[in-house]
């Protein structure tokens, strides 16, 4: 099921929690939302899911606004625990077996196994981390169309963190649309096709993290003196920032970078190398006001 | 399935073009064969971690270059050109990016072209005795 956000805005009296944000997220995707926090990602949750209400802008799924019909074939896990916390784990399960006609209480208790969860004890005496092991086995036997994860790895250890990527890649290979935020830039890296960095509420960055990772670079040069000069480069619409210091430049690049890099030797530069980007670069240029990480100079 | 593929995801390199340099590799040194086949991109999605469509990028790449073929339902599979041809190109490819890499660095270090045929000959007298 695809979805499709449109122009949603949602503001609090005077604040702008998501400022105009439009994404759209083919069938099938793994989706990752990430941003600082306080970023606008869970009030985005809420307006998509009708849990709060947006300002402005649709949301549509399959070209479809949201109705009741579609609850069967969409689940969200919040980042905070919604569970009832007097209730049993095993009673949350069959809670859910008979509220969704397509939940299959078997693989529930099954992946509650496989996170070590003893379906006797009461929600409310577990821990963080598996409180929110609990909410996604739950929602990984749902067999949704779309699931909305906000920051479903939260508190869990290293390899049930693993575990949860996996079975989001599962939903996914068998057509599933996954929308998750997470802190850990590393696993959105890992399971993501597709991300999106919000930040106050906007959309600074969007793509395919491949994508971003081929055509994003830094192409760095030597110069051998300070006096050099750049050959009018600060004008290349492809060129993001020009970071001087002393005799070395470095040039980032949103494509082009071989070409770059020639030009660069062309003005006199050596040692001209082509850096990669991670994805923790590429959020921390997205998020950081130019002037915080270097000094900018232009045309010269 | 013998070969082990690891993808970096912190690396700068892309998923889909680190599988495709793997899978290369493995084709090239004959770590896979001629006719075996691949993992499903499921499979191999899961095994990695990775998400399904970046697997599957990353075959159409290799299919595209002529390394594998994928025969709907069947699976995708090392192609089997009588002559090796597949882990010929594979080879060439391996070589090719690596060679790259440090042609650049020399020409940026100031090497001139007849300096970096010099050390490329040199090596190759070193590695092909036998051929020269």
């Amino acid at each position: 099921m695809s979805i499709k956000i449109s122009h949603l805005s949602k503001t609090y009296g005077p604040l702008i929690a998501v400022d105009d944000i439009s994404v759209e997220i083919p069938s099938g995707t793994i989706f990752g939302l990430l941003g600082p926090n306080g970023a606008g990602k869970t009030t985005t949750f809420k307006c998509m899911l009708g849990l709060a209400r947006a300002s402005h802008g649709s949301v549509a799924f399959d070209g479809k606004p949201l109705t009741p019909p579609l609850f069967e074939s969409i689940v969200y896990v919040p980042e905070r625990d919604v569970l009832y916390d007097w209730m049993r784990v095993g009673e949350l399960v069959e809670m859910n077996r008979r509220g969704f006609k397509r939940f299959k209480a078997q693989r529930a208790l099954e992946l509650l196994q496989t996170f070590g969860i003893d379906t006797h004890k009461r929600v409310r005496s577990l821990s963080k981390g598996m409180k929110t092991a609990v909410a996604v086995a739950i929602a990984f036997a749902r067999e949704a169309d779309v699931l909305v994860l906000d920051e479903p790895t939260s508190g869990l250890d290293p390899v049930n963190q693993r575990h949860v990527l996996n079975l989001m890649v599962n939903e996914a290979a068998r057509g599933a649309t996954v929308l998750f935020s997470s802190h850990q830039i590393g696993q959105v890296e890992r399971a993501a096709e597709r991300i999106a960095i919000l930040d106050r509420g906007k959309i600074v960055l969007e793509g395919s993290v491949d994508d971003l990772k081929a055509n994003r670079k830094i192409v760095e040069a030597i110069f051998p003196n300070e006096g050099y000069s750049l050959n009018g480069l600060a004008g290349d619409p492809r060129i993001g920032r020009i970071d001087r210091s002393g005799r070395i430049v470095r040039v980032t690049t949103f494509d082009g970078a071989d070409e770059i890099a020639r030009r660069l030797e062309a003005a006199g530069g050596t040692g001209v190398r082509v850096i990669d980007l991670n994805l923790e670069d590429i959020f921390l240029y997205a998020v950081a006001p130019a002037s915080a990480t270097a000094d900018v100079v232009e045309g010269s | 399935m013998p070969i082990v593929l690891t993808v970096d995801p912190r690396s700068g390199v892309p998923i889909y073009q680190q599988i495709v340099e793997q899978v290369k590799r493995s084709a090239a040194l004959g770590v896979l064969q001629a006719g075996e086949q691949l993992p499903t991109v499921k499979q191999l999605a899961l095994d990695l971690t990775v998400n399904p469509n970046t697997v599957a990028r990353a075959y159409r790449d290799l299919e595209r270059d002529g390394v594998i073929e994928t025969s709907p339902g069947r699976g995708s599979f090392v192609r089997d050109d009588g002559a090796g041809a597949s882990t010929e190109v594979a080879a060439r490819d391996v070589t090719r990016r690596a060679m790259e890499a440090s042609v650049r660095e020399a020409r940026s270090m100031g090497l001139s072209r007849a300096d970096v045929r010099g050390v490329i000959d040199a090596l190759l007298d070193r590695w092909f005795p036998e051929e020269q």
